[in-house]
């Protein structure tokens, strides 16, 4: 058993120093800004920056918008091919599939091709429709993420004694989901919500093709052009994911532990 | 041939020729309604560090500030700059780029394909003959040479004087293009030097280049990263090749920190010259006009040589006394652009031409 | 129970009343029942297959608007092999590494007791390394392993050893290979878990009674038990590392030459002055990551077999 241990220990030190070490590695990166001395002045200048500002609140408006278009188009087809429609799941399954199998380089060529201003659906021809896009684009690359979220909050629960027992005390159908389903559901929404923010901030490519001012292009800007900001804004990169996932973990502990009934 | 607005102007400025405040060709009260009207302008490519490119939008803001100015992409390169304009042919909307600057090479090839629409603005004749398209399709706007920027805390023993002396050992890992051979004219013309540097004639100067940078491969030598400011402050690309101008600003930018010095190689001295034009299809036409009468007027063109351009209009306006003593000298020494070679339309086209294609071919910057 | 005989009924109709009022009611909820699975289709064809189709339909089109299958045979143009074999290397190497490393961590983890503290760190870490990816990690990357990074500069000062010297650079095979382990190995961690999870003490524990040694449990229980969830995984983590190009771009601009990248200039800048070549490109690229996701597909479906 001791034995057990030690290997255990050594393997966990071991990659704890290589995934420690760059984190280090950039934090003190970005303290050097001063020459000769250790300062927050990289700090500084982020913050003063009105595009950091600028770019991360377009992301988190982006990411928000993505989150309840997820919820939307998510949780009513997950609830209804497993209460009614469950040869629609293999469907459900390929097609949550598809965004780990197309990359997002390929998605995002495909729709400037598709959706420019002479198409039948002009999304790139106006400021407002290509931010629809990228939220819709955003939302394709999230999924995956979503819909397990999803469907493991609605195994959990067992929706159809839930959805049984309302109908019979007389609820209608939006009130079986809004009130009875979606509370049931809401921690595992959550984890995927905040899944899904964190893919949407730290999103480049599609933001960069589109030509939207979004985080992930304004890091890349930042990283060409200046030496020492890019250190610091890696690691608030860092800070502002660790906290959404931090809250993942928070949240899975109040999930609703009902007995698994299938 | 000046005409009398301009012998005018000059008479006034020639008399406060030290202050900062300058007159200059008011464009007409139609443009400027019209351009108002419209409410946007798009423009693409303009890093701000760029021949003071921050302070140019800035100056343009507050002039017309009915005009908003939609800023695509600061890190493009002249090949994406016309993509941006064929791609979005029938769009009118954000991602459709009103105006462009590119490449002296870039200018005739967009005219052929019919991307860009004729303007002669109310400085043109200033402009010399040579750096513009007589139907007014495109229009020199600055110039600048090749030059090496160095980091002094990576590269700490002597400086690389000329291009044969990048491939010796000493710096290895070390030298870079500030862009992609394959699309940015910088990196174009850097290849095209390097041709020259060998001693070949403009014809085969494209070849010679890369050649050149196939040894320089080879040795070991070349970094296939674009060295721009970060990566240069970063040490992954101690010795950038890129415009003078840019350098200058980004030595600024590293405020010493690091020190970065800069050397024009002394065989091989390449000017370049950049082109502005309006987009055939673009969806702000009289706004872009605006922006172009405001960059050939004498506040524009200094804006650009606080940048450490050179503005086309460089040489007449000197000759009327419109440039600030201060701003001179902080230009890079002349005697650089004495024995400076000035590529003409053909040469770059056909080194265009033979480096885009070829560079994969012969030079090919592999994952090792 | 009669309500479990309900449900059953449940599932194709709804509840047990009569009369023309609940037939009404039955259609309506139908109706609705359909409406909820509708935005999912339309997003689903709108856009996911519609824009790939688009681009199966360009890769064959040439400039001038015909049919023609010189698009794909331009992939077998020197630089783009190049590119491919290159993009397929660095993604199956990180892949085949982040995932042994990925498994050896989960079993250290689980079957090595780590305290629950630990385990909660690690995989609340690992949740946000995966998503490290990008530019972010690519600063990292430089500012530890750079020119001026912190362990170029400690071996250096400490240790006499000049990393640079060697030859050695961020955008080689190797240094490509171990940026992408950065979000390689925590996306193994977090997905093996739950299957290392899975591997009840009680197997062990019988194993043990039964006379078998630790390396028979393993060889003859434990890893065929993981070895679908592993090669699963190893798919996965193929089709991440092969798509990536956010990392590569931050690291080192336009110019390396692998698949995803040359895909963004084409894009960006018409690099390869040929739309339909682009297209065909990124049609080579689905087909790669298809393949790799076949596999996991297929061996998923085993491996749900023993979760049960």
């Amino acid at each position: 058993m001791k034995q057990n241990r030690l290997w255990a220990w050594l393997i966990v030190a071991l990659s704890a120093i290589y995934f420690f070490i760059p984190l280090l590695a950039t934090f003190i990166f970005s303290l050097r800004m001063r020459r000769g001395e250790l300062s927050f002045d990289a700090y500084a200048s982020v913050f003063s920056d009105p595009r950091f500002f600028a770019s991360f609140g377009y992301s988190l408006a982006i990411g928000a918008f993505t989150i309840i278009l997820g919820i939307l188009v998510v949780v009513p087809a997950v609830y209804y091919v497993r209460l009614r429609m469950p040869w629609l799941r293999p469907f459900m399954e390929f097609v949550t599939l598809l965004p780990l199998v197309i990359p997002a380089l390929v998605l995002v060529y495909g729709y400037i091709r598709l959706y420019n201003s002479s198409s039948l659906i002009p999304f790139t021809g106006s400021v407002l429709g290509t931010d629809i896009l990228l939220v819709c684009a955003c939302m394709t690359l999230a999924l995956p993420y979503m819909y397990r979220a999803v469907d493991t909050g609605m195994r959990t629960i067992d929706i159809a004694t839930l959805t049984e027992a309302a109908q019979i005390l007389g609820a209608s159908q939006w009130t079986i989901i809004s009130r009875i389903v979606f509370p049931n559901i809401l921690v595992a929404v959550l984890s995927g919500a905040f899944l899904t923010l964190a893919i949407v901030i730290g999103e480049f490519t599609i933001a960069s093709l589109l030509n939207r001012p979004a985080f992930g292009p304004y890091l890349v800007n930042i990283g060409t052009n200046r030496a020492y900001e890019p250190s610091a804004l890696a690691i608030i990169s860092l800070l502002v994911t660790w906290g959404a996932m931090g809250m993942i973990q928070l949240l899975t502990r109040f999930a609703p532990k009902t007995a698994r009934k299938d | 041939m000046l005409n009398k607005t301009h012998r005018l102007l000059s008479l006034t400025t020639a008399a406060v020729v030290a202050s900062t405040s300058v007159a200059f060709a008011e464009p007409s009260a139609e443009l400027i309604e019209a351009a108002k009207a419209e409410g946007q302008l798009t423009v693409i490519a303009l890093p701000h560090t760029w021949c003071g490119y921050g302070e140019v939008i800035a100056g343009f803001k507050e002039k017309y500030p009915e005009i908003t100015i939609n800023e695509l992409n600061p890190d493009a390169g002249s090949a994406d700059e016309l993509e941006a304009v064929r791609a979005n042919k029938d769009n009118k909307g954000p991602q459709a780029p009103d105006v462009l600057d590119v490449g002296l090479a870039f200018g005739p090839q967009a005219k052929e394909e019919g991307l860009l629409q004729p303007y002669k603005v109310s400085t043109w004749d200033e402009i010399p003959a040579e750096a513009k398209d007589a139907e007014g399709y495109w229009y020199g706007d600055y110039y600048g040479v090749l030059a090496f920027g160095i980091n002094k805390d990576v590269v700490t023993g002597a400086n690389p004087a000329s291009w044969a002396d990048l491939l010796k050992p000493d710096y290895a890992n070390q030298v870079a293009l500030a862009g992609d051979p394959r699309t940015a004219n910088n990196a174009i013309l850097s290849v095209y030097a390097a041709g020259l540097s060998t001693g070949a004639d403009a014809a085969g100067a494209a070849d010679a280049g890369l050649e050149f940078f196939k040894k320089l491969n080879d040795a070991g030598n070349f970094v296939p990263v674009d060295a721009e400011a970060a990566p240069i402050a970063q040490g992954t690309t101690p010795i950038a090749v890129n415009w003078d101008y840019n350098l200058l600003s980004q030595r600024d930018g590293m405020n010493g920190n690091p020190p970065l010095e800069i050397v024009v190689p002394s065989d091989g001295v390449v000017a370049g010259v950049y082109i502005q034009a309006i987009s055939a299809y673009a969806p702000h036409p009289n706004a872009a006009k605006l922006w172009m009468e405001y960059l050939y007027s004498d506040e524009g063109q200094l804006g650009w040589l606080a940048g450490y351009c050179h503005p086309i209009r460089f040489n007449a306006m000197s000759d009327a006394g419109k440039i600030p003593q201060e701003l001179l000298a902080k230009l890079p020494d002349a005697a650089n652009y004495a024995k400076a070679i000035f590529p003409s339309i053909e040469e770059q086209n056909a080194a265009k031409q033979t480096i885009t294609t070829k560079w994969d071919t012969v030079v090919g910057s592999d994952v090792q | 129970m009669s309500s479990n005989s309900a449900s059953a009924a449940d599932a194709s109709a709804g509840p047990e009343v009569s009369g023309p009022a609940s037939q009404l009611r039955r259609r309506f909820r139908l109706g609705f029942e359909w409406l909820s699975v509708v935005p999912f289709v339309v997003f689903a064809l709108m856009f996911l297959a519609a824009p790939t189709l688009s681009l199966v339909a360009q890769a064959f089109t040439d400039p001038a608007g015909n049919f023609t299958f010189d698009n794909f045979r331009g992939l077998g143009s020197d630089q783009i092999v190049r590119a491919y074999t290159i993009s397929i290397q660095v993604s199956a190497a990180s892949a085949l590494f982040g995932a042994l490393i990925g498994l050896l961590i989960a079993l250290a983890l689980i079957r090595g007791r780590m305290p629950q503290g630990v385990r909660a760190t690690v995989m609340t870490f690992s949740g946000v390394a995966s998503n490290f990816a990008g530019v972010p990690l690519a600063f990292a990357f430089i500012a530890t392993l750079g020119r001026l990074g912190l362990v170029t500069i400690l071996l250096r000062e400490v240790f006499g050893f000049d990393l640079y010297r060697t030859g050695f650079t961020l955008f080689s095979f190797w240094g490509l290979t171990l940026t992408y382990l950065y979000f390689q190995i925590p996306l193994m961690v977090v997905i093996i878990t739950p299957a290392v999870d899975g591997l009840k003490r009680e197997w062990s524990e019988a194993a043990q009674t039964l006379g078998a040694s630790k390396w028979d449990f393993w060889r003859y229980v434990g890893l065929p038990i993981l070895w679908p969830s592993f090669l699963g995984t190893l798919s996965l983590l193929f089709a991440n590392a092969f798509g990536a190009i956010a990392t590569a771009w931050a690291l080192t601009g336009s110019n390396l030459n692998i698949v995803t990248v040359l895909l963004y200039n084409q894009i960006r800048g018409d690099a390869l002055q040929n739309p339909g070549l682009g297209a065909a490109l990124a049609i080579g690229m689905v087909v790669i990551t298809s393949i790799a996701n076949i596999i996991y597909l297929v061996v998923a479906k085993r491996a749900e077999r023993w979760m049960k």
